[in-house]
C-alpha cells in the first residue's frame, strides 16, 4: 500500500517516485527522506569550467585571425553542444537520480545564487557554478556554499566584478572603477536579503571589500579560475553593517562574507526562501522559526537544517499544496513514466516553451516561487499541449505500475475521468493534468 | 460538439473582452476605443543618453567615454534635447507630434535594487504591493479588460479577474475532449478552472497563433499585442515588457542594440494597431535612471532619475516635458543622480484622467493620492 504519508515525502520534497521506491517511503516517510541528503553526482564525462574557459579563448583567438583577414568565425558546433549539454545535465540528474531531495536542494540554491547564461562567454560558462561551486557544499555550512560561489568565475563575470577596482586602488589610476553590482546582490538577494537594514555605505564597503576578485584566463598550462588582483583592491578598512574590517587583501572580503554568512537576517531570510519552495507559497512563521534557530546552532549546516525541514509536523500539513513550477512538472511527469529524457536540445526547448529555461531567469533574483509566477492562463494550455505531446511519445513505452500510484494520489471522482479517457494517452494526459499532479 | 462551437462557447459564457463602456464609446463618436499600451523597461534604462540634454555642458565631463559626440546627435528635439540616434521611428513620430518624452521622472522609490524598484513601480503605492497593480486597479474602476504579453502576470495586471496573458506556443493544441475532461477535473480547484476557461477564450481570440523561429523577440510580442488589441472585442490595454537595460558595462553598444530592438518593436506594434493607433496612448517607464557619472567598465550604475516616454495616435507630442534639474554635483540626487523633478505615479493619473475620463479624485486614488499635473498629454 502507498500511504499518503509517503506522496508528500515524494512530491513535496523531492521530484516524485517510482512505484517500487513509494512502497519503501510508505514504512518510515521521514527515514527515507533523511537517506536522501547524501551528495549529487552530475555526469563526470562534461566539460569543467576550465575547458569552457579554454574553448572561449580558442574561439576569441581564430576570431581574431579571420577578421584580419577580412573573414567571419563561427563557434564550433562542438563548442554549442558541450554548453547545451552542461546546461541541460541538472535537469536530467534530477529525473534519474533516487536522492530527489537534495537535488530539489541544489536547484534551490541554484535560483537562489541564478546566474544567466546571456553572451557566448556566460553562455559557456553559467551552469559550471552549480556544478563546481554548489553542488559540493550543498550539505555543508551556508558559509562555505556563499564564499565558494562569490568567487566563482561565473558569479565575478555575471554581476561585472571581474573588473571592478576600488577608487584608491592602484588600477584606478588607470581608469578602472569601482563596480557595484556584485555586492550589492549579495545583501540583496543572496544574504540578508532587501529588507536586512543595509544602507548604500554598506553596499560601497562591501565592494571595496571584494574589489580585485577576479577571474584568470587559462594561460601558459595554469587553469582558468579565481584570482585575487591586489592592484584593484581598494586599500585601508572598511565598515559594513556597523563592523569594522582591517584586514588586508584578500582575507578582508572572506571575513565580510563571513560575518553575512553568521547574520541572523540571513539565517532569516534563507530560511523563509527554503520553507517557501519546499512547503508552502505562504511560509509559516513556526516553521521558518524551527530553521532560524537551527541555523543559529549549527552556524548555518545546511543538513541539519533540512534535517530539521523534514521533522517539522508543519511541513507534512499546509492548507494549499503548492503549484509545480514547470521545472518541477517536466522532472516530476518524466519520472513517473520511469523515462529519461534522450536529448538534451529538446528537453531545454521544453522548458523554454514552458517558460522555465535553465541558467536564463535573465535576473539575479532567479525563478519565481509562487503560484503567481506560473499560473497565466497561457502558461497553463502550454503545459497541457506539453503533457498531451509526452503522453503520446515513446517515453511511455516503459510504463507499468501507475494504476496504484494515481489510485493513491488522486480523488476517486478524477481516477475514474483518467480511466474512462478515450485513449491510453489521453488518459496519461489528464493524469499530468490532475489537480493533484500539478500540485504537491 | 465540434472544435470551434465549444471554444467560442467557452469564450461567450466568460464575456472575457465585453465592456459595456467601450460599446458606449464607439457609437458615441467616430473615434476608436482609447487603448492604453503599458511598457516596463526593466534593468534601468540611462535616461541621459535617450532624451539627451545636449544643452547642458555638465553631461560630458561627467561621461568622458561614453557620451555620444555632437555630431552622433542628428535628431534635435524641443529646448536643446535630442533623441537617441537609434530611435528613428521614435523621432519621425515627434516630428509627428505623437511622440512626447518626459524627462526627469522618478516614481518615489529611493532605493538601488532593480527588483524591488520594478515592483514599486508596478504597485504604484508608497508601498510594495506584489498582487496589487496599479493598471489593474484603473482596469477595475473603468470596468475594462487588459492582457499582458508574458509567460505570467507581471505585478501591474495582478489583482483583477479581467486580465489574461498572451505568449505565443510552439507546441501542437490539444483535442477539444481533453479540454472538456479537464473542465470536468478542475471542480475541485476553482483557480486552475478560471485559468483553463480563460486560456481557451484566449486561443479563440488570437486563432491559436505558433512561435515561429523568431518569436519571443520584442518585435513578434509587439505585433501580436498589436493583433489582439485590434480585433473586434479586444482588451483596452495591455502591457509588454524590455529587459536588458542594467548596462553597467559596454553601454554604447548595449544601448545601441536594445534601443533599436524597442524602436522596431514600437514600429510593429503602430503597424498592427491600424486604425485603433490613432486612439492609443503607449507609455514607456523603467524602474529608475542610472548615475550621471560613468563608471569604470564604460557603463553607469544604478541611479534615481530617468524618463518617462509617452507615444501614440493619442498623445499630444512635439515638445519635450519635465523641469531639468541641471547635472553640476550640487543639483545631483546624493551628488550622483540625476535628480527627479516630477513624479511618475502623478503622470499616470494625470494620463488615466485624460485618456480614459478617470475623474481627477478617483485617478489620485490610484495611486494612494498623488497630485495631478496641469498639462495636456492626450491631443
Amino acid at each position: 500500500m502507498i500511504t499518503k504519508q509517503a506522496l508528500i515525502a515524494a512530491n513535496r520534497f523531492g521530484y516524485g517516485a517510482s512505484h517500487q521506491q513509494l512502497l519503501v517511503a510508505s514504512k518510515d516517510p521521514k527515514q527515507w527522506l533523511k537517506e536522501q541528503l547524501t551528495a549529487v553526482e552530475f555526469d563526470p564525462t562534461l566539460p569543467s569550467l576550465n575547458d569552457m574557459a579554454g574553448y572561449l579563448v580558442d574561439y576569441q583567438k581564430k576570431k581574431k585571425e579571420q577578421k584580419k583577414l577580412g573573414k567571419s568565425y563561427k563557434r564550433p558546433k562542438a563548442h554549442i553542444d558541450a554548453a547545451r549539454r552542461l546546461m541541460a545535465d541538472s535537469t536530467i540528474q534530477a529525473i534519474a537520480m533516487d536522492n530527489s531531495i537534495s537535488w530539489r536542494l541544489l536547484d534551490f540554491f541554484s535560483n537562489h545564487f541564478s546566474v544567466s547564461a546571456q553572451g557566448p562567454q556566460m553562455s559557456a560558462i553559467a551552469p559550471t557554478l552549480e556544478r563546481e561551486a554548489i553542488g559540493p557544499n550543498l550539505l555543508g555550512s551556508f558559509n562555505d556554499l556563499l564564499i565558494s560561489v562569490i568567487k566563482h568565475p561565473a558569479m565575478l563575470l555575471y554581476l561585472n566584478n571581474e573588473k571592478s577596482a576600488g577608487n584608491n586602488s592602484k588600477l584606478a589610476r588607470k581608469g578602472r572603477g569601482l563596480n557595484e553590482n556584485l555586492a550589492r546582490e549579495i545583501l540583496e538577494l543572496h544574504t540578508v536579503g532587501v529588507n536586512g537594514g543595509y544602507s548604500q555605505q554598506d553596499v560601497i564597503a562591501l565592494a571595496n571589500g571584494i574589489s580585485g576578485w577576479s577571474f584568470r584566463r587559462p594561460n601558459n598550462g595554469k587553469p582558468a579560475g579565481f584570482t585575487f588582483r591586489r592592484r584593484a583592491h581598494e586599500p585601508g578598512s572598511q565598515t559594513l553593517l556597523g563592523k569594522s574590517y582591517r584586514q588586508q587583501g584578500i582575507k578582508q572580503g572572506e571575513a565580510m562574507l563571513q560575518a553575512l554568512a553568521s547574520h541572523p537576517g540571513t539565517a532569516r531570510y534563507v530560511s523563509t526562501k527554503l520553507v517557501r519552495h519546499f512547503i508552502s507559497d505562504m511560509p509559516d512563521p513556526v516553521l521558518v522559526n524551527k530553521l532560524v534557530k537551527r541555523w543559529q546552532q549549527t552556524n548555518g549546516n545546511l543538513k541539519q537544517i533540512m534535517l530539521t525541514l523534514i521533522d517539522s509536523q508543519e511541513s507534512w500539513a499546509v492548507a494549499d499544496n503548492k503549484l509545480k513550477t514547470p521545472r518541477d512538472f517536466v522532472i516530476s511527469s518524466f519520472r513517473l513514466l520511469n523515462a529519461t529524457p534522450k536529448k538534451h536540445r529538446a528537453l531545454i526547448r521544453t522548458l523554454s516553451t514552458l517558460g522555465q529555461q535553465p541558467f536564463k531567469a535573465g535576473s539575479p533574483a532567479g525563478y519565481g516561487d509562487s503560484a503567481s509566477h506560473w499560473d497565466g492562463a497561457n502558461a497553463l494550455m502550454a503545459r497541457i499541449d506539453w503533457a498531451a505531446q509526452l503522453a503520446g511519445s515513446r517515453y511511455t513505452r516503459g510504463l507499468t505500475n501507475i494504476e496504484q500510484q494515481l489510485t493513491a494520489l488522486l480523488t476517486p471522482q478524477n481516477y475514474k475521468t483518467v480511466m474512462r479517457a478515450e485513449s491510453r494517452q489521453q488518459s496519461l494526459t489528464l493524469a499530468l493534468m490532475s489537480p493533484e499532479f500539478q500540485r504537491r | 460538439m465540434d472544435r470551434r462551437q465549444f471554444i467560442s462557447g467557452t469564450a461567450a459564457s466568460l464575456a472575457l473582452w465585453h465592456t459595456q463602456s467601450l460599446a458606449g464609446a464607439v457609437t458615441a463618436s467616430n473615434k476608436t476605443p482609447p487603448k492604453l499600451i503599458w511598457i516596463v523597461l526593466r534593468g534601468a534604462l540611462d535616461s541621459l543618453e535617450v532624451v539627451i540634454p545636449t544643452f547642458d555642458s555638465g553631461l560630458l565631463p561627467l561621461r568622458p567615454t561614453i557620451g555620444l559626440a555632437k555630431n552622433q546627435l542628428q535628431q534635435p528635439m524641443h529646448k536643446g534635447f535630442a533623441l537617441h540616434p537609434s530611435l528613428k521611428h521614435l523621432y519621425s513620430w515627434y516630428q509627428n507630434k505623437q511622440l512626447l518624452p518626459i524627462v526627469a521622472v522618478g516614481s518615489g522609490f529611493n532605493k538601488r535594487s532593480h527588483f524591488d524598484g520594478q515592483d514599486y513601480l508596478e504597485s504604484g503605492l508608497n508601498i510594495i504591493a506584489h498582487e496589487n497593480g496599479w493598471l489593474s486597479r484603473a482596469i477595475t474602476l473603468k470596468q475594462r479588460s487588459a492582457i499582458a504579453i508574458a509567460q505570467s502576470t507581471p505585478i501591474s495586471l495582478r489583482g483583477s479577474d479581467s486580465v489574461n496573458t498572451w505568449y505565443p506556443s510552439k507546441l501542437k493544441h490539444s483535442s477539444d475532449d481533453l479540454y472538456q475532461s479537464l473542465q470536468k477535473m478542475y471542480q475541485s480547484d476553482p483557480r486552475l478552472l478560471k485559468k483553463l476557461n480563460d486560456g481557451l477564450a484566449l486561443r479563440n481570440l488570437t486563432g491559436g497563433q505558433k512561435l515561429t523561429k523568431s518569436n519571443g523577440k520584442f518585435k513578434t510580442l509587439a505585433t501580436g499585442c498589436g493583433q489582439l488589441m485590434s480585433t473586434p472585442d479586444g482588451p483596452d490595454c495591455a502591457m509588454l515588457e524590455l529587459g536588458g537595460w542594467d548596462t553597467h558595462n559596454n553601454q554604447n553598444n548595449r544601448l545601441k542594440r536594445q534601443l533599436t530592438t524597442l524602436d522596431d518593436g514600437l514600429a510593429a506594434l503602430k503597424l498592427s494597431l491600424g486604425d485603433y493607433w490613432s486612439n492609443t496612448a503607449v507609455v514607456i517607464a523603467t524602474e529608475f535612471g542610472r548615475t550621471a557619472k560613468e563608471n569604470g567598465t564604460k557603463g553607469t550604475d544604478h541611479g534615481t532619475g530617468s524618463a518617462l516616454l509617452l507615444a501614440g495616435g493619442a498623445v499630444a507630442g512635439g515638445r519635450v516635458l519635465g523641469q531639468w534639474p541641471g547635472l553640476a554635483q550640487h543639483q545631483l540626487f546624493e551628488q550622483r543622480d540625476l535628480q527627479a523633478t516630477s513624479n511618475t505615479f502623478s503622470w499616470l493619473a494625470t494620463l488615466l484622467n485624460q485618456h480614459w475620463q478617470i475623474a481627477p479624485g478617483a485617478a489620485s486614488n490610484l495611486f494612494d493620492g498623488v497630485s495631478l499635473y496641469n498639462e495636456q498629454l492626450v491631443s
